[in-house]
């Protein structure tokens, strides 16, 4: 066992290194030896993929490798991302050899004949290097293919696949997080939200926070995820959240009403919050007598129609979140003085406009112009 | 050798030409060549390995000054890297112009030149840059999330078609057809990856409100060819629909069936059977427009080749095998049977799909003059303006094995009279086109040869020359084809079943089979009779194992 776990450990070096200019040393022999470890190794994750003891070893020593680089939030992990990328690592050396224009002549081209042997070279259990990577090569043409002659963004973020995607990295990377103890998950998301585009990442976000409770990533040699299960990354995200008032804040902003509802219904700790924020983007608005209409002070604040927009759509969702959306604007409106008339008061001016909208739409899909519960 | 050579610089040309034609096949022109000339593209991308594998990286460039030229442009059609090996097979290409020691600046620019092509087919695709961002920002290598990415970009694509079909009136959600169309194109190269199966099925499957064909015509082909070399696993609904929408694939996959069928083993029921269960055709057919056309070609095959007892054999178990098909849909799915068998009558059809397991034997005398006596109706009514008259009738009955090789077995069985009704009907089994009169005489024969067999059986002892004269074989030429078709089986059925058969058996086989023809005559007949008798499970350990030997004994002698 020992001797496997240096093994994984020289092979994390020399992962790291085939990116560098380090491998202009590279002899020949060097790219050979490298590529049978790589396959020593994806033999080894092949066979033991599902063995417990041993998966929980690997697992474990790679956690500390990358305990000792600083832990995850640092930047691009230059070694192996999880214990599955165990299965592709000779794919992963081999393309970061392949790209490195660092690697002398003779090297490379030993590289090329070792990836790329011809036809007749057929292994009956395993898939070659030269099968994967072709393999690879045909879905990099057909994720193309289907970019750009079939694919549409979703209107509805949660469905897009690109997005979803997204969201699928972001739970898996949290549950790594969590099963290596690198450091606390709350640290992690902040190290990212500083690192990476924002207005992205919180798509992302809102996306993972809606992702159905099962199914894992598919991998090519399929694994049952004997560790916590998916859902427990959405409660990170949670937490962390709610933790992060900034962040949150920059969260309702940025994403459109309807997918703020969805997630707001789907976790309901985040809808007094959520609330409160409405509320006090509210409360910043003046009602302007000359045009008739409230507006901000400032250039941030909000505007009224996209306060509306909000307050529509959450009156849209189902009971447990639709009613304490409605009671909390009765008791704003209540606070305020309990006014009938527009004007004075932009919970009374919500209620009034949200009432008319229910009562038109109601008319436009022919329902009966009964009094609404609104 | 140097045939392939001049050869191969003319396809050379050829291709280099289409080649600056298609350049990324972006519009829907180059698309469709391209997609048309992916097999043959990969032919010659084939040979130029081969060709190329034995130079050096200077000759390579002596010979084909342009290659460079060539494979790149290859390698940025995406049709073309998507296709089966054509992918695996440019990186060789790619990998034989690699100079092991570059000797100049030249040569040096060569190889880095080539280094980025193999990275271009090899890289990821250059998404929207935050996208990149934040999978590198995560650590994944494209490697790790690709699967997954293809994986729901189908999905999605999949179900946004299935919306399109479910929902086709609402406007907001409607599929363009020319991005169906697109779609339809680009599975076209990718029809053999299995990421991409939910998407063709989902093609197949969901169809528009549009009131004409929107899949492109080479989609269809590109599915049926994986479907018929097994390269696609898809579920038999789509199948069906893909049979449905194109006509000229149910035809392929039917001739596929009897290119297997004539190149196998000749008389072997059994291996029949597999084939026809495995091309799926006959679960397709329970949908009554792909029966028709199935039942079409079976109908041009047996007039093609005159009535070839191999064409009626595999109708015989192709029905078999449908109307087992038939019994597991779902009762509120199935089609009346007028649908399937328009021509005939009702009455007649259904007595004719019961499957004689279903009827106790003591009843299937009785059943066997009810189907005569409907035939005959059929057959000599002039008044309905005969569609087809006898053939179309014969047609029909041959289709039920079951029954129609009964016949001669439940004659001999009974020691009555044998009833007109069926002896018409023998007749009418062996001799479709006979007139009446003939008929007619066919019947008194078979009667009498009958009345000759039953005294036979009663005697102590059988000769094989006791039967030759029964059956009036070799020296009287008057009896025309199918009557001798018909008594030699009659003879051939006696020696089965009788008690002292097995002495003469095969004295009598041998006088009989004295051309190619008609051994191979007896040894399908005997094949026959043991696969209808482990079908119905009629159970004559004497019988069965005579067959077996005779059978045995005869293949060994063609």
């Amino acid at each position: 066992m020992e001797s496997l776990l240096q093994h994984l450990d020289r092979f994390s070096e020399l992962l790291a290194v085939s990116s560098t200019t380090h491998v202009s040393t590279w002899d020949p022999a060097t790219v050979r030896r490298a590529l049978q470890w790589a396959r020593y190794l994806r033999h080894i994750h092949r066979r033991f993929g599902r063995h417990g003891p041993i998966r929980m070893a690997l697992e474990r020593r790679l956690h500390n490798q990358w305990r000792q680089e600083g832990g995850f939030g640092r930047g691009p992990v230059p070694g192996l991302a999880n214990f599955q990328a165990l299965g592709h690592c000779d794919v992963l050396l081999s393309l970061r050899l392949l790209e490195n224009r660092a690697l002398g002549d003779a090297s490379r081209y030993h590289l090329v004949q070792q990836l790329f042997p011809g036809p007749g070279v057929r292994d009956a259990d395993e898939e070659t290097l030269q099968e994967s990577l072709a393999r690879l090569a045909r879905r990099r043409s057909a994720v193309h293919l289907l970019r750009f002659n079939g694919y549409r963004e979703n209107p509805n973020l949660q469905e897009d696949s690109l997005m979803k995607t997204q969201a699928e990295l972001l739970l898996e990377r949290l549950q790594e997080v969590g099963k290596a103890e690198a450091e606390r998950p709350a640290r992690f998301l902040s190290s990212l939200w500083e690192r990476l585009p924002q207005n992205n990442f919180l798509k992302v976000i809102a996306v993972a926070l809606l992702q159905p409770p099962v199914s894992p990533r598919p991998q090519e040699e399929l694994e049952p995820s004997i560790h916590k299960s998916p859902g427990e990354g959405s409660q990170v995200l949670v937490h962390w959240l709610l933790g992060n008032s900034e962040v949150f804040a920059a969260f309702c902003r940025a994403l459109p009403a309807g997918l703020l509802t969805l997630v707001t219904s789907r976790h309901p700790s985040l809808s007094p919050v959520y609330l409160g924020l409405l509320t006090d983007w509210g409360q910043r608005l003046h009602y302007d007598l000359q045009k008739g209409i409230w507006v901000g002070t400032e250039s941030q604040d909000v505007p009224w129609e996209e306060l509306h927009n909000r307050f529509q759509s959450l009156c849209q969702a189902p009971p447990p979140l639709k009613d304490k959306v409605l009671t909390a604007l009765e008791t704003c409106k209540a606070q305020d003085g309990d006014f009938e008339v527009p004007g004075l008061s932009i919970w009374t001016d919500l209620l009034l406009a949200l009432r008319n909208g229910a009562f038109r739409e109601r008319q436009v899909l022919g329902l009966s112009p009964g009094l609404s519960s609104v | 050798m140097a045939q392939d050579s001049v050869d191969l610089s003319c396809d050379y040309q050829f291709w280099m030409q289409k080649l600056s034609i298609w350049d990324q096949a972006s519009t829907l022109e180059t698309q469709q060549d391209t997609c048309l000339h992916l097999a043959q593209f990969q032919e010659f991308l084939r040979k130029m390995y081969e060709a190329l594998k034995e130079m050096d990286s200077n000759t390579v460039l002596e010979r084909f000054p342009t290659i460079g030229q060539l494979l790149a442009k290859a390698c940025w059609n995406p049709f073309i890297l998507a296709y089966d090996e054509s992918q695996k097979i440019l990186i060789w290409c790619l990998c034989c112009l690699i100079n092991k020691e570059p000797q100049n600046s030249g040569q040096s620019k060569l190889n880095s030149w080539i280094q980025g092509v193999l990275s271009h087919i090899l890289s990821a695709l250059r998404f929207d840059k935050e996208v990149a961002l934040f999978t590198q920002g995560l650590g994944y290598a494209p490697i790790d999330y690709y699967p997954g990415l293809l994986k729901n970009m189908v999905l999605s694509l999949a179900s946004e078609l299935r919306e399109n079909h479910l929902n086709g009136f609402n406007t907001q959600r409607r599929m363009a057809p020319e991005r169906v169309a697109s779609l339809s194109r680009v599975c076209v190269p990718l029809i053999t990856l299995p990421d991409i199966d939910p998407l063709v099925e989902a093609l197949l499957i969901c169809h528009g409100r549009e009131p004409q064909e929107i899949l492109q015509p080479e989609f269809f082909e590109a599915v049926n060819e994986a479907i018929l070399l097994k390269k696609i696993s898809l579920p038999m609904s789509a199948v069906v629909c893909l049979w449905l929408r194109h006509l000229p694939s149910l035809e392929k996959a039917m001739l596929h069936l009897f290119e297997k069928l004539i190149s196998s083993e000749r008389n072997c029921l059994r291996r029949i059977e597999c084939f026809i269960k495995d091309s799926s055709l006959p679960q397709a057919a329970c949908h009554p427009a792909i029966f028709r056309v199935v039942d079409e070609m079976f109908r041009c095959a047996l007039l093609e080749t005159d009535g070839a007892p191999e064409i009626i054999a595999t109708i015989q178990v192709f029905t078999q095998c449908f109307v087992e098909a038939l019994e597991k849909e779902s009762k509120q799915l199935r089609f009346a049977l007028k649908t399937y068998f328009p021509y005939t009558s009702p009455s007649l059809a259904m007595v004719l799909l019961r499957d004689p397991q279903d009827i106790p034997r003591g009843h299937w005398l009785q059943t066997l003059k009810h189907i005569s006596e409907l035939l005959r109706e059929a057959v000599e009514d002039q008044t309905h303006g005969s569609r087809g008259g006898p053939f179309e009738s014969w047609f029909l009955f041959i289709h039920f094995g079951g029954w129609a090789e009964m016949v001669a077995e439940q004659l001999l069985m009974s020691a009555a009279e044998p009833p007109t009704a069926l002896l018409w009907l023998l007749a009418f089994y062996y001799g479709p086109r006979d007139e009446r009169q003939q008929r007619a005489q066919t019947m008194v024969q078979v009667k009498a040869v009958l009345g000759h067999l039953l005294a036979m059986s009663r005697s102590s002892s059988l000769s094989a020359q006791d039967l030759q004269t029964v059956a009036g074989q070799g020296t009287d030429t008057d009896l025309r084809a199918p009557a001798q078709q018909l008594i030699r089986h009659l003879l051939l059925n006696f020696l089965l079943w009788a008690p002292e058969g097995h002495t003469i058996a095969w004295d009598v086989i041998t006088l009989m089979a004295h051309t190619a023809e008609i051994t191979h005559e007896i040894i399908g007949f005997l094949d026959q009779t043991l696969y209808r008798w482990n079908r119905l499970g009629i159970e004559s350990p004497r019988s069965e194992k005579l067959a077996r030997e005779l059978l045995k004994e005869l293949r060994t002698q063609v």
